[in-house]
């Protein structure tokens, strides 16, 4: 469907005023820490911007990340991106399903040609040709090459989508790969975590939609605004870390007592996510607060980091048996050493005294 | 795989395998040597070998009162660096946490504050030994690559460590990363270099002991 | 906003407990107002980006009190925006659903929010021409 009235024109129809932009932006200004007079410009942007065409793509997911999108805190507020973006395809929540569902992407495709926006949730199977994970018989790899080929921007949401996620967990039995290494050069945000909050989603599409740029990102294709610091550098229990408190197992005095979780395998410190800041839920707790340490979901391969409960300093790899085996050998050869030493020094008396000696 | 997993992961398994291998190998090597064999009658009232061999192992923590004045600052900066790589090697909890998982076991840290202000000591008192070595001519022309290699080693997981903890230079896992691979490597030179005086130094000054206090010689 | 079985662990934020951070919030609301009152340079000071507990946000809002003026907006939730009793510092509370989604000070002649867009006045015109060509062409045209 075309869309070619702006934002502003299609509120004030339903008899919403600019004020409701004005309230949106301030709201996403103030979750991505941009300075409030930025919310006016956001505002404007919005108003002027045509209602963006968004298919959402879900490969080898669990859905996690639609539930946390649509599971809004703000409801009346976080519901407006849907009222910004028209969300053509979306197999969970769209009404028509099967071949009609597909009939919808490929209109939404052509009507929209080098405008529309890509959500990719989950990652994509490559082995065998990519048969591992197929919608109506096309392969996912095959329906995300054709759906990217002529869109504005690709938003991988989800570790999944933006780093492989637990598909990719070793041994990846499917050559589960992230929707980075497949997509070529599209303009590309990764929106990771298991799931991401869902203010980072729509703070990211409003942001976008807004500005019509991507805004700035980490090294790893992730927003700044929600991915700028660790978890370590912003949680509560900090002044634990430093003090030397901390939980040595769970639900012990220290844990009771709401001492660092760093024994008990967190690891906020080489995570990156807002998770201290914002947290879940509309900001009522996150892990730590709960009392379980950090998994890093945020983060490539944290399914494969050294165990949940294992901390952070913990050697990666079978370590055990490795260095048994080494301490053999090097019994082995010491005593190899010092035979020969005694085998030399036994040679060397027993033999005739000469004038080469 | 991103450094930080090849730090935690292959790299330090190969490093420590490398060290466990060469310490041994060492050890092993040297003390299942036929003994010395001293064939002379011990002194009369000499001490038993062991007692010899800790006198001079402890006794000799401090120099002699002939050498004190001269080996002054060798004695001291070296205890103020040794005393400095022990606490924040054994105190700091990640540290602890590291070790624990290694021999199943932990104790009480330190408060983080102190593990950084001997870390800035001890790095302070590295150099300063570097400084004297070059600037003192005996030491600088008997000291071989072997020395300095030993010192670079163990200097850079001091400054590494530093950096990491206060995330400066670069990101913290690419400062947690270079840190661990600076271990790697100093477990690695370990055993086939000056650093292997940790474990050698005991029985180095307990053969003395032994030999002179059977002789009755004065240590 | 806390869980009510969170109170039987760990305490996980002083909510109750002032820590004093209200306190550059308010030289900082000064200094912006005297900017204000002499060149007329607005401000706005988003308090989501504070660590500010519930009670130092108490404190603050208890201090600056109320003013002449009070409004409430009924877009995309409830929000609630008023004068305090000093003049040019403004209160604005967005709530989006159940809970607060915003909160601001804005030092200003009055918060861009409660005044109308030409657009919205535009289309408006274009309503209200609509309305009264109704009712004027009968008795059949909506009244109300």
């Amino acid at each position: 469907m075309k869309n070619v009235q702006s934002l502003g024109a299609l509120m004030e129809e339903r008899g919403v005023s600019r004020r409701a932009f004005l309230k949106y932006a301030s709201y996403v200004a103030s979750l991505m820490a941009l300075p409030p007079a930025a919310a006016a410009a956001m505002a404007e942007g919005l108003a002027k911007a045509r209602r963006q065409s968004v298919i959402w793509l879900s490969f080898q997911e669990c859905t996690g990340c639609t539930e946390s999108i649509t599971r809004a805190h703000s409801p009346t507020l976080e519901n407006l991106i849907f009222d910004f973006i028209s969300l053509d395809y979306q197999e969970v929540l769209m009404a028509a399903c099967g071949e009609a569902a597909d009939a919808a992407r490929h209109a939404a495709m052509a009507d929209n040609k080098g405008k529309y926006i890509v959500v990719v949730e989950g990652s994509v199977p490559t082995k065998d040709g990519g048969i591992y994970s197929a919608i109506g018989g096309v392969s996912n790899l095959q329906m995300l090459q054709e759906t990217v080929e002529n869109a504005f921007a690709v938003v991988a949401v989800g570790s999944c989508a933006s780093f492989g996620g637990i598909p990719k967990a070793n041994p990846n039995p499917t050559g589960a790969v992230a929707i980075s290494d497949l997509i070529g050069g599209k303009p590309l945000i990764n929106i990771s975590g298991c799931p991401p909050i869902p203010e980072a989603i729509v703070g990211s599409l409003s942001y976008i939609l807004s500005f019509g740029k991507l805004p700035e990102l980490d090294h790893l294709g992730r927003p700044k605004a929600f991915f700028g610091e660790t978890i370590h550098d912003r949680c509560y229990r900090r002044p634990f870390y430093e003090r030397g408190l901390f939980a040595d197992s769970f639900d012990d005095d220290g844990a009771r007592q709401g001492w660092c979780l760093y024994k008990v395998g967190c690891k906020g410190p080489v995570t990156y996510n807002a998770c201290a800041t914002l947290k879940w839920n509309g900001g009522v707790s996150f892990p730590i607060q709960s009392g379980h340490g950090c998994l890093g979901c945020s983060e490539p391969n944290f399914w494969d980091g050294g165990g949940f409960y294992r901390p952070l300093p913990t050697p990666l790899g079978a370590t055990g048996t490795v260095l048994a085996g080494a301490a053999v050998a090097g019994a082995a050869l010491g005593l190899g050493a010092s035979h020969l030493a005694r085998k030399h020094q036994k040679n060397y008396l027993a033999a005739p005294k000469s004038e080469e000696d | 795989m991103d450094l930080l997993s090849f730090a935690r992961g292959p790299a330090l398994t190969f490093a420590m395998a490398i060290f466990v291998i060469g310490v041994l190998w060492r050890l092993i090597g040297v003390l299942s040597l036929p003994a010395w064999r001293d064939d002379s009658p011990p002194r009369k009232g000499a001490p038993p070998a062991w007692l010899s061999a800790l006198q001079a192992i402890l006794g000799k923590m401090i120099p002699h009162k002939t050498f004190l004045k001269e080996g002054m600052f060798t004695t001291v900066n070296g205890y103020v660096f040794h005393i400095g790589l022990a606490i924040c090697v054994f105190a700091f909890a990640p540290h602890i946490l590291f070790l624990k998982s290694l021999f199943g076991f932990d104790w009480p840290a330190l408060p983080n504050g102190l593990i950084y202000a001997a870390g800035v000591i001890t790095a302070g008192s590295l150099l300063a030994a570097l400084v004297y070595r070059l600037a003192n001519p005996v030491m600088k022309l008997i000291s071989r690559g072997n020395d300095y290699i030993s010192w670079t080693l163990t200097f850079l997981p001091v400054v590494t460590g530093l950096a990491a903890s206060s995330h400066i230079g670069a990101r913290y896992e690419t400062l947690l990363a270079l840190h661990i691979l600076s271990i790697c490597v100093f477990l690695i030179w370990f055993p086939f270099g000056k650093l292997m005086h940790a474990f050698l130094f005991v029985f180095s000054r307990g053969a003395t002991g032994i030999r002179f206090g059977r002789r009755g010689a004065q240590l | 906003m806390t869980s009510s079985c969170a109170n039987s662990l760990a305490p996980e934020l002083p909510a109750h407990k002032k820590t004093g951070m209200a306190e550059p919030v308010l030289r900082e609301i000064h200094a912006r107002l005297e900017s204000f009152a002499a060149t007329g340079q607005t401000g706005a000071i988003d308090l989501a980006g504070m660590p500010l507990t519930r009670a130092d946000r108490e404190a603050l809002e208890a201090f600056l009190g109320r003013g002449e003026v009070s409004a409430t907006l009924d877009v995309a939730g409830r929000s609630e925006i008023w004068e305090t009793a000093y003049s040019g510092v403004w209160w604005v509370r967005h709530w989006g659903g159940d809970a607060v989604a915003s909160e601001l000070i804005e030092i200003t002649a009055i918060p861009e929010i409660l005044k109308t867009d030409r657009t919205d006045a535009a289309g408006a015109v274009k309503r209200l021409a609509l309305t009264l060509q109704q009712r004027d062409r009968g008795s059949n045209g909506d009244g109300a």
